[in-house]
């Protein structure tokens, strides 16, 4: 890591421990609903993104980490258990799910996952004993960590904002790692890599499981955030919309997802003033950005910047300009 | 002594046609074979059921003496088995050094020291050495995809020596090479050879790069070996010439 992505690190980092101060309650909740959904984003960026595997049911999990949390601290399981909890019930189901993706590949695999998406909040909605059907649970109660309540909005952010840079983190390790080349390998071409030892069921599998408890752990930081939830937080638009996210972000580069939570979360307070012409406009300049830009918002800056150094420097490389 | 690899009656068919009947053949250790025949004669094909990327219809396949049909090409691998494709394979959005890396990682260590050791599990100054041997050495950092075709297929060879293979199997490996990496790649596989005892299998349509490299020749028509032997013995059969002539 160079200097200067180091100093923009720490610069990014101050900005998020400072910004909420300057927020009314309300700011903060928007601020930790981008937290949360950034998680979840870049739990799919691994799956879709590096490891080029589809999936429409990322809000599944969330719904399944979500629905285990509240349950379990309602019934008077601890927190971090619960959540721990969440995580791996999400990785054992996304693992499964990864199944199909064994046989099936793009399209057939968007459908199949969005069957899971939808067959999990049918679930959620049938099973009112556990679930409370369509009424969803209500009173979710909020962590409490070393006899600090995080009731409060400013005391939660903070909860999330930690649980957010750690599991970027531990993101960021998996993708520099052998796991992460193995992901991009199997994105780029499963053939050769299997043919270099690569075992192409395992990471296919991991690269669902991984990032479906990414999933499950937004999942289960949503229903402290608004301490209700029900089955329509979880159906296959919001599996759409954090599709778009990691897309409009740009799939596959590490800060992709969460600049694309930034604008999907913030896009209708900034929109707001439209009123009835909110939603066209958010889908004309979707559409205007994936068709100049199909990778998305960092693979248009990406080839503006090696351009602009190609401009400097004709003999450069793409390498050296790509720096 | 046990050969490296033995194939034992392998055929395989697509639908009505078969494109590998009934072959057997052995290779031993320090061996360079070379496999040629005309288009279609079923040289790829073979080399696919030997390495489990196709099922074969009938036969058996031995590494070092032990079965390994339906096994997964990644099994085969990790036994020591090295190969290229036909079609060039690299990983266009990854770096040289990182495909190179890639090719060497799934031997080392275990599932979990691949997760939590170093991130290039240790094979960096490895791979940097493999780079120079290719003479690729200044393009360590650019993506494969943008190398020239003809630096992707000695990148493409390059990862398959990566794991240290005892065998290794290359399919057409001179394929849109130009002459001067001709040379060289012919050089490159001697010194493997040589230096480290490589065996290596090599489908090449290019005759003067398989008789200027190769210690035996099997020949290949219509799925079946109709020669072998050296190369003066296999340049002079009037079954084989007639066999390129007949088409
Ligand atoms: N997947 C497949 N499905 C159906 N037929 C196939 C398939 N692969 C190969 N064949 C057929 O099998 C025969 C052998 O093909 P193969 O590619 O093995 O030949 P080859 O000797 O490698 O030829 P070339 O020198 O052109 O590479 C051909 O008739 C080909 O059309
Ligand atoms: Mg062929």
């Amino acid at each position: 890591m160079s200097k200067h992505t180091l100093a923009t690190l720490v610069a990014g980092l101050a900005i998020l421990i400072l910004l909420p101060f300057t927020q009314s309650n309300y700011g903060v909740f928007v601020l930790c609903s981008w937290l949360v959904y950034s998680i979840s984003a870049m739990g799919l960026n691994l799956t879709l993104g590096y490891a080029g595997q589809v999936s429409l049911a990322q809000a599944s999990f969330m719904g399944i980490g979500a629905y285990t949390t509240a349950l379990m601290t309602m019934a008077g399981v601890p927190w971090p258990a619960a959540m721990i909890a969440a995580m791996v019930l999400c990785f054992v189901i996304g693992f499964l799910l990864g199944y199909p993706a064994l046989r099936v590949q793009h399209h057939f695999l968007a459908f199949i996952t969005l069957a899971f998406n939808a067959l999990v909040v049918l679930m959620l909605r049938n099973e009112e004993w556990l679930t409370g059907g369509t009424y969803g649970i209500v009173g979710i109660p909020r962590p409490e960590l070393f006899g600090l309540q995080t009731q409060k909005p400013l005391a939660f952010y903070f909860f999330v904002l930690a649980l957010f840079v750690l599991m970027a983190v531990a993101l960021y390790a998996i993708i520099r790692s052998p796991w992460g080349r193995a992901f991009k390998a199997l994105r780029e071409n499963p053939i050769r890599a299997n043919s270099l030892g690569v075992d192409i069921r395992k990471t296919t599998l991991l690269a669902f499981a991984i990032g479906s408890s990414y999933g499950g752990l937004a999942g289960s930081l949503l229903a402290q955030l608004t301490q209700f939830i029900d089955p329509h937080s979880f159906g296959l638009t919001i599996s759409l919309k954090v599709l778009l996210m990691v897309i409009v972000g740009g799939a596959g580069f590490f800060f992709g997802p969460i600049l694309g939570a930034l604008l999907i979360v913030l896009a209708p307070e900034f929109l707001r003033f439209t009123e009835g012409y909110y939603l066209m406009i958010y889908a004309t300049l979707v559409i205007v950005l994936m068709v100049f830009c199909p990778t998305g918002l960092l693979g248009l800056v990406e080839r503006a910047r090696t351009a602009l150094k190609l401009r400097q420097n004709p003999n450069a490389t793409t390498w050296e300009a790509g720096r | 002594m046990t050969p490296v690899l033995s194939v034992r009656n392998v055929s395989k068919s697509f639908g009505g046609v078969k494109a590998v009947d009934n072959v057997s053949f052995d290779v031993h250790q320090g061996e360079i074979l070379g496999l040629i025949g005309p288009n279609g004669s079923g040289k790829s094909t073979l080399f696919n059921c030997v390495l489990g990327q196709l099922p074969a219809s009938t036969g058996t396949v031995l590494v070092d003496g032990k079965e390994v049909a339906g096994k997964p090409p990644c099994d085969l691998n990790k036994l020591g088995v090295g190969r290229t494709f036909q079609m060039l394979q690299v990983f266009p959005e990854m770096t040289v050094l990182d495909n190179i890396i890639l090719a060497g990682q799934e031997h080392k260590g275990t599932m979990l020291s691949r997760l939590f050791g170093k991130p290039d599990a240790g094979l960096t100054e490895e791979a940097l050495r493999m780079i120079d041997f290719f003479r690729l050495g200044h393009q360590t950092h650019e993506k494969a995809g943008s190398l020239s075709y003809g630096q992707q297929k000695l990148l493409d060879a390059a990862m398959a020596f990566m794991a240290g293979p005892k065998l290794v199997m290359l399919d057409e490996p001179a394929g849109g090479v130009n002459l001067t990496m001709l040379a060289d790649l012919k050089e490159r596989l001697k010194a493997f050879n040589q230096e480290r005892g490589a065996t290596f299998v090599v489908i090449e349509h290019n005759m003067e790069f398989v008789m200027s490299l190769c210690t035996r020749i099997i020949v290949l028509a219509n799925g079946r070996i109709i020669a072998e032997g050296d190369p003066e013995t296999v340049r002079n059969d009037p079954t084989v010439i007639e066999a390129y002539l007949g088409g």
